[in-house]
């Protein structure tokens, strides 16, 4: 007997039938970590084009390109100097275990970078480990403390994230152990559920004022960053640029968690790729583009990505979920583990659960130790180091001697979408889906 | 030192010194306040405040200071240990994120008062607005007079006793802590449920409220605290959840 000829539904997919399963199943929205897991337009849909005979590249082994970059040069006395354009995002403990923490500090020291706290306060051995640390001042101020505040090299007023712009934080019982707990100040064991909006101001107008209560708890010392998940990206750079914001951390949708409703991640804010062109536009029509400094995340995973993040006009990137996986996660060890959480390696996004395979996404003392901090900080010092390279090399075949001369004259877009978004010219031509024929492009 | 505040050296101390807000900027203020404290002094008064927001923020240290006028936002907030009296009203989240000391305000504080304090006691001896204590951590607010809807929202821990009546929603999705309404309650918000006043209670808000001239016993005391009915999602109590998750 032959095989039947299978037909899948394209409304109700396995995905979709699953999905649906789920919520009869719970009764509620489907909560997971990790960002969008459907396809978007991304900075992939870009290509380089470097010299030829119209430039001249320099030369790998001969020709410095320099990797320096500052951050918050506006107002803060003591700006932040990074030795590379790629930075660690914020991520709480809680969501990450103290090793994973830990161990992302301790890299970035390496790397002559910054990593970032969390939804939960700042670890003593997070600071210890990191020569530069960004502390997160979020909704709900889980852990906020001036003391923490005072050792801090910068401040990120968080709006919103990538993954879930206008939602709370999420955080299962299972991960509220009486550590995090204790840090929170919530009972052990609770789900806990965290505001979306800062207990303290509302809009863009006491924004301004948070920020200057910040800048003068910590005498216009620190750089003052403000984080946003990109939705309206334009008005909202704007406004962010006009409440006296240092530096702007913009997120696009592909942006990790470690949990979050799956309707966010799937359906809300935009892509990283247009995400970045409107901020660009935002600070050159506030007149502070160089002025104030724009750093980028959601779905960077390599030195393309980075050299096009900052070819567009970012300053900066910013990794998280890139960073983890350097680190083992979803790496094919403990392969029984994955399964016991319905899932197997390369396909895991579920650090909500607490029960991470490799030990980043847990407070779970057994599976932590899983984790050893020296090769995980290795690993990602490597990885970091790499995507340097990457970009350096990109840069250089563009002829660049500084990885922050790279622009948009030297890309173009593969897809009439990226076209479109990135306001690029469609590969072979001079067409920018849009806008029209330029010619001269 | 900074212009505008009198002569004063490390050496020698004056029990009490007067700044002069009008002719200062907010940062020449705070940091003379901050150089104050370094040096050792008591007490300082600031005049003239005129509403302006961020006075006396982030000071870690006992030093007291009065303010002799109504203030702005975040009056006395990110502040560890200052003892700080506010002669007149004050605008959104007096005493944000305190982590002790005591901010007495003499007038009625708009909203926020106190958010998301994490210990110390802030005292309003007015009316406070919307929103009084919301995610408050362990601090303990006093309100003499009424507070607004969505008091305590998202509270921790901590204490938020209003000695008048409490707007709508009180108490929303709290997690711990507790709250002592002494006149009127306009609803509880999610999560929120009424429990029976003990007598440690009352000893505690006699002793809590004695140093600001205020009686519990005046005051017929309801005491609310949280249900723990959203602490684990449960899908057979849709009602509890849709609005709360
Ligand atoms: C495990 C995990 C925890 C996170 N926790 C926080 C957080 O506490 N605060 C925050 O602003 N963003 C948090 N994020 C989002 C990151 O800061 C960042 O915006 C995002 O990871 C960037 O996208 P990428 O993961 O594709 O690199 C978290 C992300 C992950 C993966
Ligand atoms: S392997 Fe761990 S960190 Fe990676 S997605 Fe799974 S639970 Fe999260």
């Amino acid at each position: 007997m032959t095989d039947p000829v299978l037909y899948t539904s394209s409304t109700f997919t396995p995905q979709v039938i699953d999905a649906i399963q789920t919520r009869a199943e719970l009764g509620r929205y489907h909560i997971r970590g990790f960002g969008a897991l459907r396809n978007l337009p991304r900075l992939d849909d870009l290509v380089f084009l470097t010299a030829s005979l119209t430039r001249l590249p320099l030369e790998g082994y001969r020709e410095k390109c320099d990797t320096k970059t500052v951050l918050g040069t506006r107002y803060a006395k003591r700006p932040m100097e990074l030795e590379i354009p790629i930075t660690i995002a914020g991520m709480s403990f809680g969501a990450l275990s103290c090793n994973a923490k830990v161990a992302l500090g301790q890299a970035a020291t390496w790397l002559g970078t910054s990593t970032t706290t969390g939804d939960g306060g700042m670890l003593p051995a997070e600071r210890e480990a990191s020569s530069k640390l960004v502390y997160q001042c979020l909704p709900s101020r889980y852990g906020f403390d001036p003391r923490d505040l005072r050792q801090a090299d910068a401040v990120e007023i968080v709006v919103g994230q990538g993954a879930k712009p206008g939602g709370g934080g999420l955080l299962l019982g299972q991960k509220v152990n009486q550590v995090v707990a204790g840090m929170r100040t919530l009972p052990e064991g609770v789900d806990q559920r965290s505001p979306c909006r800062h207990p303290d101001w509302i809009g863009p107008d006491d924004l301004k004022i948070k920020i200057e209560e910040l800048r003068e708890a910590t005498n216009w010392e620190i750089p003052i960053y403000v984080k946003m998940g990109a939705t309206r990206v334009k008005d909202d750079v704007k406004l962010a640029v006009k409440a006296g914001a240092d530096v702007i951390v913009l997120d696009g949708m592909e942006g990790g968690t470690a949990a979050t409703q799956s309707i966010f991640q799937e359906h809300v804010g935009i892509p990283t790729l247009p995400a970045i062109v409107q901020a660009v536009e935002a600070l050159k029509e506030s007149n502070v583009y160089g002025e104030v400094q724009l750093l980028v995340s959601g779905g960077i995973r390599s030195g393309p990505d980075v050299a096009k993040a900052l070819a567009l006009g970012a300053d900066a990137v910013s990794i998280g979920t890139s960073s983890l996986i350097a680190m083992g996660c979803n790496k094919p060890i403990y392969v029984e583990d994955y399964r016991a959480l319905g899932t197997e390696p390369y396909h895991c996004h579920h650090c909500h659960t607490g029960r991470c395979p490799v030990g980043i996404a847990t407070q779970d003392e057994e599976l932590m130790a899983r984790l050893p901090v020296e090769e995980a900080a290795t690993h990602v010092a490597n990885y970091l180091q790499a995507m340097v390279m990457e970009t350096q090399s990109i840069a250089r075949a563009c002829g660049k001697s500084n990885v922050h001369n790279l622009e948009r004259e030297d890309l173009v877009a593969l897809t009439l979408e990226a076209s479109a978004m990135a306001k690029l010219p469609l590969a072979g031509t001079d067409f920018i889906m849009g806008i029209g024929h330029q010619p001269g492009h | 030192m900074t212009q505008g505040t009198t002569q004063q050296t490390r050496s020698e101390p004056l029990p009490e010194t007067v700044i002069d807000c009008s002719e200062l900027t907010t940062r020449d203020i705070n940091q003379a306040l901050r150089d104050h404290a370094a040096a050792g002094t008591e007490a300082v008064t600031l005049l003239n405040p005129a509403g302006r927001h961020n006075l006396a923020v982030g000071l870690a240290s006992p030093m007291r200071i009065a303010i002799q006028g109504p203030v702005g936002y975040y009056c006395g907030g990110l502040s560890d240990g200052i003892t700080l009296d506010i002669e007149g009203n004050c605008g959104w989240s007096v005493g944000e994120n305190l982590m002790s000391g005591q901010i007495c305000v003499k007038g009625s504080a708009s909203a926020n008062a106190a958010a998301t304090a994490r210990g110390g006691t802030i005292c309003v001896l007015g009316n406070a607005g919307p929103r009084a204590g919301i995610s408050l951590k362990g601090a303990t607010l006093i309100v003499r007079g009424n507070a607004g809807p969505s008091s305590a929202f998202m509270m921790q821990q901590g204490r938020l006793i209003i000695c008048g009546d409490a707007g709508e929603n009180l108490g929303d999705s709290i997690y711990d802590g507790e709250i002592f309404v002494g006149g009127r309650v306009a609803s509880l918000g999610a999560d929120a449920r009424f429990e029976p006043m003990t007598d440690s209670d009352w000893t505690m808000l006699t002793s809590t409220l004695a140093p600001f001239d205020i009686a519990a016993q005046e005051y017929d005391f309801k005491k609310i605290v949280c249900a723990k009915e959203l602490y684990h999602f449960k899908a057979r109590e849709f009602s509890k959840w849709k609005d709360a998750y």
